[in-house]
């Protein structure tokens, strides 16, 4: 385990170096951000003043370079608009995305196992009709449209929630709901197929046939062998989640990182926009490592050499 | 653990934090008047003369206090630090502050504090506003109140730029013992209203202050929430979680409207909506991306011919909320509407279909045969209304009088980035402005070179900067009157309308006024008793 550890650790700097350049090279292909910046009342001149105030008139390797020496610190450089460290901004919004990951997935899991497993187990019955028809519905549903609807239902007619922000408890209620529709929709489906398929596995057969009930039988044999597709996919729907789920942030105002890149998108804010992605980037590849960590303890059998 | 009795664990979990979270709201109500409104979002800093843009500086206004600032009936200026000013030759402006200023840290606000923030914004060149700050040559301070502001040449809309974008006053100890970047974390203002929390570009909660030299607002608190979605702001403000949203789109305003404690208020915006023409193809991306073309516009009788083939009333109604208009003069500040171009009987007589057929035979296309000339029109979806359906209704109107259009539709960043600020307009762009009587001059003038336009016609040119210089307001009036002439006869730019702000509000907690000059700043605004 010491070694996988190592190894990973490792090739996460390689990767992270990569995705550095990526970042730096993909954001400045969209043009050049002063001219975007400036207002119209800015001259030719001005703006080739502003380009130097700001580092953008260097070489771009040099300009990676002094990018790079200083992200290694965490330090993006300053927010062009906010004129503050654009990490500070990223950290600031990062909680809320966090939060708001953190309960969606919990809330999808809940919904996601218990639906997949009795689907698997009453399979063609008329409750796995159902169950497949709602996750169906919930892979097809936009959540612009789901977020929108919950909003009119419980903010506008019952005046249950609060219809933005994330100021009172009870605001992460409709956004969490609406990202674990999907979640739970496709988490389910992925639960019941992998059911299905260890369900019909001889050792469940001889499980069964030793004498055991079949909760011993489920929790120990089947959704053990199960869970690898379903931490899998898991692990790809959180990793989406940290990067900040853009659509749903707009429509409850939810003040998390995917609001804050698309607003610095927006208005060329670069430095931002450099330390959104980076963290998004190293998000996934936490997210990856702590799955490949997760399958040795699910499966003793897989090792990493 | 096992499973079932992990998902119990967590199915209670999940039902006490639904219980807690529905219960807390309740609780947590307390007696202050408070105002929330929805804004579309981004804002920028709060160290004010950084940044250019409008819809940031309404917050900066509820906390700082500039020299004098624009009254809210559009009905001149009114002195915010400045007690009184005059202009006491054509160069000088002095400015007597009121007794005993403070910023709300206590520091004095004097003549050297409003001395070292003019300086600041004059020669901050990595400032959005210092362009426009350049007519300042000097500050003098003459006592502790009492300061000259000298102007390089006679400038005749001094109060108008004075009160511009970076007049705001900041307290210069608290700011150089700081720093910028902390200043920025915790800013200190002079204004009516401290900003008692903020998350970046998300919420901002001011809090009156009581040591306000014109004591402390109606108000107590003012929130600025930002809502980007327009459909969710209509939500927010039919649930009752916010008072004001500044846009309501045109399907929602019955429901608004109809709906009892809310009622619709509308003013002009202060922005307006033209076509750019091409008159030349130096400026921007154009040759590189579509080479040898040769955009029909450069033709000023075919640009004469759009002008006068475009119904700007019914334009104006696709749009959604708007007034038609000839000339880039807003409803704010009729500066120059005088003559022949500026009454609504003028828009109605300029539209003139068979003129724009006449002058499209004159420049050589022969539309019997149908060989007209092809326009393109670029478009953004949706900037300030319905500018897509705009661009498609102008399109048909060409049509009628014999021009082959073709429309151009890009989701706002796009247009922003590739049409707008990267050039690639071809014959025709749809651009929403503002209407600056200072500034719409020196937008045609030889020295302006924008990445969409370039005009440069030297009379014209000459006729911009006199109007820039001419102090009595007579000879500037007369001025203006020619300068419209050459803007309209020269088409380069093609008046459409200017925009209204149809604005939803909770009308059964507080009384509002929209200001005229379109910004959704609330000072003024007053609990309804």
């Amino acid at each position: 385990m010491q070694r996988l550890i190592v190894r990973r650790l490792l090739q996460m700097v390689v990767t992270i170096f990569v995705v550095s350049l990526i970042v730096f090279f993909m954001v400045r292909l969209r043009g050049d951000p002063i001219s975007v910046m400036a207002p119209p009342t800015f001259s030719e001149e001005q703006i080739a003043r502003l380009r130097e105030a700001w580092g953008f008139d260097k070489p771009l390797i040099e300009q990676y370079t002094l990018f790079l020496s200083k992200a290694i610190t965490g330090d993006f450089g300053q927010s062009i608009q906010a004129r503050r460290p654009a990490m500070e901004l990223v950290i600031e919004r990062m909680g809320y995305t966090f939060y708001l990951a953190g309960v969606s997935s919990l809330i999808g899991l809940a919904i996601a196992l218990p639906l997949g497993i009795v689907s698997a187990l009453k399979r063609n019955s008329f409750l796995d009709l159902i169950t497949s028809f709602f996750a169906s519905l919930g892979t097809a549903m936009p959540s612009f449209w789901l977020g929108l609807m919950l909003i009119i239902v419980f903010s506008v007619n019952l005046r249950l929630l609060p219809a933005f922000g994330a100021l009172e408890p009870a605001a992460i209620i409709m956004p969490s709901a609406t990202l674990a529709v999907g979640m739970a929709a496709r988490l389910s489906r992925i639960t019941r197929s992998a059911m299905l398929e260890v369900l019909s596995q001889d050792y469940i057969r001889t499980a069964y046939s030793k004498g055991l009930n079949q909760r011993v039988v489920l929790t120990r044999h089947a959704l053990r062998n199960a869970l690898i597709p379903i931490v899998t996919i898991f692990g790809l729907q959180l990793g989406w989640l940290l990067g900040g789920s853009v659509v749903v942030e707009s429509v409850f105002s939810w003040p998390g990182l995917g609001r804050l890149m698309i607003e610095s998108i927006n208005v060329r804010d670069i430095t931002v926009v450099q330390a959104g992605l980076f963290w998004f980037a190293l998000s996934f590849i936490l997210i990856n490592f702590a799955v490949d960590v997760v399958y040795t303890f699910i499966d003793p059998r897989i090792t990493y050499r | 653990m096992h499973a079932k009795r992990f998902l119990k664990f967590i199915m209670v979990v999940l039902l006490l934090t639904l219980a807690v979270s529905v219960s807390l709201p309740a609780l947590a109500q307390d007696e202050v008047s408070e105002f929330v409104f929805a804004h579309p979002g981004p804002i920028r800093t709060m160290d004010a003369p950084v940044t250019w843009f409008g819809s940031t500086h309404w917050l900066t206004n509820m906390l700082y206090d500039c020299l004098i600032w624009r009254a809210a009936d559009g009905n001149g200026y009114v002195g915010q630090a400045a007690e009184s000013w005059e202009n006491i030759d054509p160069l000088t402006w002095r400015f007597h502050l009121r007794e005993g200023l403070t910023f709300q840290n206590g520091e004095v606000l004097d003549a050297e504090a409003v001395k070292w923030n003019i300086d600041r914004v004059r020669t901050r060149e990595d400032f959005l506003v210092y362009p426009q700050w350049q007519f300042i040559s000097e500050v003098v301070v003459i006592d502790d109140r009492t300061l000259d502001v000298i102007t390089g040449l006679p400038h005749p809309y001094f109060e108008y730029d004075v009160s511009f974008n970076g007049c705001q006053i900041l307290p210069p100890d608290y700011l150089e013992s700081v720093g910028e970047e902390e200043f920025a974390r915790t800013p200190v203002g002079s204004g009516p209203y401290r900003l008692a929390e903020f998350t970046e570009s998300d919420r901002y909660v001011f809090e009156a202050w009581d040591g306000y030299w014109g004591g402390a607002p109606e108000v107590d608190r003012v929130i600025y929430q930002v809502i980007p979605e327009a459909s969710a702001q209509v939500a927010a403000l039919l649930a009752g979680q916010v008072d004001m949203i500044s846009a309501v789109p045109v399907p929602d305003r019955a429901l608004v409207s109809g709906t009892e404690g809310l009622a619709l208020a509308t003013e002009t915006s202060n922005r307006m909506a033209h076509f750019y023409l091409r008159v030349e193809t130096e400026t921007g991306a154009m040759a590189e991306t579509f080479p040898g073309y040769e955009p029909a516009t450069l033709d000023n009788n075919v640009r004469l011919a759009i002008s006068h083939a475009l119904d700007r009333t019914l334009l104006a109604d696709v749009q959604g909320a708007a007034e038609p208009r000839l000339i880039r003069v807003c409803d704010y500040y009729p500066e120059g509407a005088i003559g022949q171009y500026a009454s609504p009987e003028a828009v109605a007589a300029w539209y003139d279909p068979e003129l724009a057929r006449t002058l499209l035979t004159e420049a050589g296309y022969n539309l019997e045969g149908g060989a007209g000339p092809t326009v393109y029109i670029d478009s953004p979806t949706f900037q300030s209304g319905n500018d897509k359906e705009v661009a498609e209704v102008a399109a048909v109107m060409l049509q009628e009088v014999g021009f082959n259009v073709e429309v151009n539709v890009l989701d706002n960043a796009a247009y922003t980035e590739q049409i707008s600020s990267g050039g690639n307009n071809r014959d025709m762009m749809l651009a929403t402005l503002g209407c600056s009587p200072s500034l719409v001059p020196s937008f045609y003038r030889c020295n302006w070179v924008q990445a969409n336009y370039n005009v440069c016609v030297e009379e014209w040119d000459a006729l911009g900067g006199e109007i820039l210089t001419t102090v009595d307001p007579e000879a500037r009036l007369a001025l203006w009157g020619e300068w419209w002439d050459f803007y309209m006869n020269y088409a380069q730019t093609i008046t459409l309308y200017e925009t209204d702000s149809v604005i939803g509000y909770n009308s059964a907690e507080f009384d509002f006024t929209p200001r005229k000059d379109g910004w959704f700043t609330f000072r003024e605004l007053t609990p309804r008793s």
